[in-house]
This record gives structure tokens, sequence and C-alpha cells, in this order.
């Protein structure tokens, strides 16, 4: 059994909307996520001991300043604070800040941990988001002078997919479907319009199979989260969420030299963390899947056990991972709905499943949901985390 | 007369540079381990699958089979925008080792996931030669 089970928990969450917001500076969304989520768990700010932001690739000036604690002082935590540190791995970030921040208070070296994420990839020119982003994991000497870019990483595999199981492109459009619904219940996401099947395969084609729709739209954003320690958590805190299993596995820096496009490491990364947690897939309530392109939803509902080989697609396109679905699925609409805001795609994903579990998901909330599966990947798709979220500890 | 080639070129280091200049000579190089046995690609310091630092060259048989592949009509990185469409693969060669390539001499629709390749030299610069694949003549 896992050392930090029942000793772990998140507190308190916080998040400014998505999209694009050109006056709004990167430290605005930092420090006013920030601020909500210490508001949010009903602690003391002077209470938090570790500022751990997580890294920003639009600024790199500012993302300098985060490194040297900028937040810290920000927040009045200067003397109070033992310990600013990045810690980032794209859009895993999220399940890397949870680890990290789960293993310093576990270990007795931190009580009180502030996790925040904010970048600023919306407003910027969108063709050169475009270069920027193909120079994020993809490799100058071997990738790059054959036109490949963010968007082509996510095709390569959707490619594969539908090569061998016969998914069709029905089937992954429903997904960006699914997404919207979402979206439109979510007043921090960007895309707040629902989009038919029609709507979504008849819009540009970018790279085969998917269309301009298919694709996430960057956007401007910051969230944050609180972890404590669990005796800490019960005295502040009405419904703590938590952090019950962990399982991951790094996958490619180059997306040319993974061998298995499709398995990507969700069954192996699932068991574990599904083993650890002491739960099966059955048991969750909802599933917060990192999406960035359709077909990554449908790998983890077919890894972690949830579908059959073969058979997300129909079940996607079959309505169950919308609104009032039997699995609700990625409930702020993911990046396809919510917008990609860098390292906070995956910080959006994970802050979205404590959001549900607390019950204060507003208008999207799942009645008496009490678990609930995350999953978060960085770079172009170079690891998975997953990770098992309870508000009860089974 | 080529015209000036404008797109990314590789920036070899000084344990690739035997691959490109391969490559120039129109030979496909991938490493080989003296100790372990295994095929690498892209090229290593050091084995990948032992650490082993007693690596030589040998020549692929340029042939291989397409594992997955996308073609890109729109929304490319700028130097590509006047290429499309244009085809991005990876490439599981004969020997085992992927890389990633473009699928060349054929209709963007026609390609297919697991369709046999071989390799072709495009001399895009007089430094540099980029293997690039097409369909196998059946």
């Amino acid at each position: 059994m896992s050392q930090f089970r029942s000793k772990v928990a998140i507190i308190g969450i916080g998040e400014v909307p998505s999209g694009k917001f050109p006056d709004r500076p990167c430290l605005q969304s930092c420090v006013e996520a920030a601020r909500q989520a210490i508001l949010d768990a009903g602690i003391d700010k002077n209470e938090i001991d570790v500022v751990m932001p997580t890294g920003v690739f639009y600024d790199r000036r500012f993302n300098t300043d985060l490194i040297f604690s900028k937040l810290a002082e920000e927040l009045g935590l200067l003397g109070k604070a033992k310990a600013n540190f990045q810690v980032f791995s794209g859009g895993a970030s999220s399940s890397t800040m949870l680890k990290t921040a789960c293993g310093l208070i576990t270990a007795g070296l931190a009580k009180v941990i502030l996790c925040v994420q904010c970048d600023k990839v919306g407003s910027a020119p969108t063709q050169e988001m475009i270069d920027l982003f193909a120079t994020f994991g993809i490799p100058g000497e071997w990738e790059t002078p054959y036109g490949s870019f963010m968007a082509a990483t996510g095709s390569l595999v959707a490619t594969r997919y539908m090569h061998e199981t016969g998914a069709t492109p029905e089937q992954l459009a429903s997904v960006v479907v699914s997404m919207r619904k979402w979206a439109v219940l979510n007043p921090n996401a960007m895309l707040r319009r629902e989009l038919t099947v029609q709507e979504i395969l008849s819009s540009t084609m970018v790279t085969t199979p998917s269309t301009t729709r298919e694709g996430n739209v960057l956007a401007d954003g910051g969230a944050a989260f609180v972890v404590t320690d669990a005796s800490i958590a019960k005295e502040v805190c009405k419904t703590p969420v938590y952090p019950l299993g962990f399982g991951s596995r790094v996958l490619h820096y180059s997306q040319s030299q993974n061998p298995d496009l499709v398995g990507m490491g969700y069954t192996e990364a699932g068991e574990e963390a599904f083993t650890m947690a002491g739960i099966s897939a059955s048991d969750v309530d909802i599933v917060e899947l990192y999406d960035g392109y359709p077909i990554y939803p449908l790998l983890a509902l077919e890894g972690l056990g949830l579908c059959k080989r073969g058979e997300a697609g129909a079940f996607v396109q079959a309505g169950n991972t919308w609104p009032g679905g039997k699995l609700p699925m990625t409930t702020n609409g993911g990046m396809l709905g919510q917008g990609h805001t860098a390292a906070g795609g995956g910080v959006a994903v994970l802050v979205e499943g404590v959001r549900q579990l607390m019950g204060k998901a507003g208008e999207r909330q799942v009645k008496d949901a009490k678990m609930a599966v995350e999953t978060a990947m960085g770079g172009t798709f170079m690891d998975i985390h997953v990770c098992i979220l309870g508000n009860i500890i089974p | 007369m080529k015209k000036e080639y404008k797109k990314p070129l590789p920036s070899p280091s000084p344990w690739s540079s035997p691959f490109w200049e391969g490559c120039r000579r129109h030979e496909l190089l991938i490493q080989h381990c003296r100790d372990c046995g295994a095929n690498i690609f892209y090229p290593k310091l050091f084995c990948s699958s032992c650490l082993s630092p007693n690596l030589e060259w040998t020549k692929s048989s340029g042939r291989g089979k397409v594992y997955t592949f996308t073609t890109v009509y729109a929304y490319g990185p700028t130097q590509f925008v006047d290429d499309v469409p244009y085809v991005i693969a990876v490439i599981k060669l004969d020997e085992g080792v992927q890389l990633m390539s473009n699928v060349v001499d054929i209709e963007p629709e026609r390609v297919r996931c697991d369709m046999e390749v071989e390799v072709v030299f495009d001399d895009v610069t007089e430094d540099f030669t980029l293997p690039k694949f097409k369909p196998v003549a059946i």
C-alpha cells in the first residue's frame, strides 16, 4: 500500500478563464489562480511552506522569474516559505507536481504546498505558436527536416489506430462533440459552442485524418491547487480530495522512436494506478482524460479498461461521455473545449477532477461523484501519467 | 541549378556525422552494437540497449514499412507551407529500427499503413541529403 494514501489531500483549487486575454499578463493569471486556491483551501497563506510553480513556455523571462521565487514574493511568503522550485514536464506537469507534493508531505518535508500554472500562448500570433510548438519534443535533427509539428503528432497516432481498429472519422469527431458539450457548461472555457460531427468533419483538413476542429486551440490561462497533510485537510476543508494511486511511463522523446503509438502505456500505467488505489476501473464515476487531440481519450478509455479494444469510438459516439452520460469524460471540455494553455492543459484537467469530487462544478456537476481517474501527457505525448482521485478513502 | 533550399536542415553532432555523410553517398547507415547486437537509430554515443561504447556503422537495406503517416494539408510550420500536401511518416526498417521521414513518389491519398517502402535520397543542398521513402515497385 502506498505511503501517501490517506496522508495527503488536495484542499483548494483556483482557475482563471481560458481564452485570448492579451491585456492579462502571465503574472496576473498566476497570482489570481493562486489566491483563489488559497481562499478555497481556507488556510492562512502564511502556512504555505513550499511554492511549486510549473513552467511557462510563452514568456521565458517570466518563467525565470518563477524559478527565482517571484510568486513567493508576490504572495508575501518571504522568510516563511521553505522552498520555491519548479516541477515541469509539459502537459504532464499536473501529475508530476502532485506526485512531488505527495512525496514531500509523506516524507515530512512540507506541510502545505501551493502548485501553480499559468501561460499566455493564446494571445500570441497563431503562426508563431505553430512554429514554437513545432520545437516542443520534435527533434531538430531527426524530425524537423521532414516538416513534423504538433498537430501532425496527434494525427500520426490516429492514422495507426484507425488502421488497427477500423475506427471511423465520425467516431474521432465525436470526441470533439463530447468536449464541446462540456465546455458549454464551463464558464472558464474558451470554446463554448456545440459542434456537430458534420461541422467538425467539413472544416479544413489539417493533417489527415484530423480537421481544424479536431485540433486544440491555444489559450491563455492559469490554475492552481493546494496540497496538504490529510490531518490538516480535515480541519479546514469540507470535502478534501485524496490522491489514491499513481501509475506512469515515459514513452519517448522522439515520437518516431515509440514502437507502440496506439498503446501509449495506458494499460501498464493504469494497472499500476488502480492496484495502488485498491479499486478497479469499474469503480470510477468520472474520467478526466487528457486530450490535446481526439485520439488520446479513445486510447485512454481502452487502455484503462473502460472500453474494449476498438470500441471507444462507438462508446463516445453513443453519447456515454456527454453531460448526463453514464461515464462523464473530461468534464471541463479539455483542450478541445476549454482551450490548450500549454502545461495548463493538464493542470486544468486535474483541477476539474478535484472540483467535481469537491462538488463545486456548478452546472456540470456530476452527482455523487466519489472516484475519478485522471490522465496527463507531455510534449509529443512523451509520457503517460494516471492518477486515481477520491473524496473517500476506500 | 537547384533553387535555394529554405527548410530546416539537421545540425549533426560528432557522432551523427557519419550518418549524414552516408546519406550524401546515398547509403543509409545505422549503428550496430558489437557487444549486445542491438541495431540502433538515431545515432547514439552509447548503445541504448547496454550502454556499450563499442558501436559500428552498418548499411541498412533501406527497405521497410510505413508504421504510420499523416498528410499535411494546412497550418504546417512556416517553412513547409508551400509544400502541402506532403506526407510525414514513421518508417520501420527491416532492421527493426524506426525513423521519421517523408513518403514521396506517390499520391498522398494512396499511402497506407504497413505499405512496403524503400529509401530514396533527396540531395536537398550540396551539403545535405535527406533519406526519404517511396513505395517498393511491385
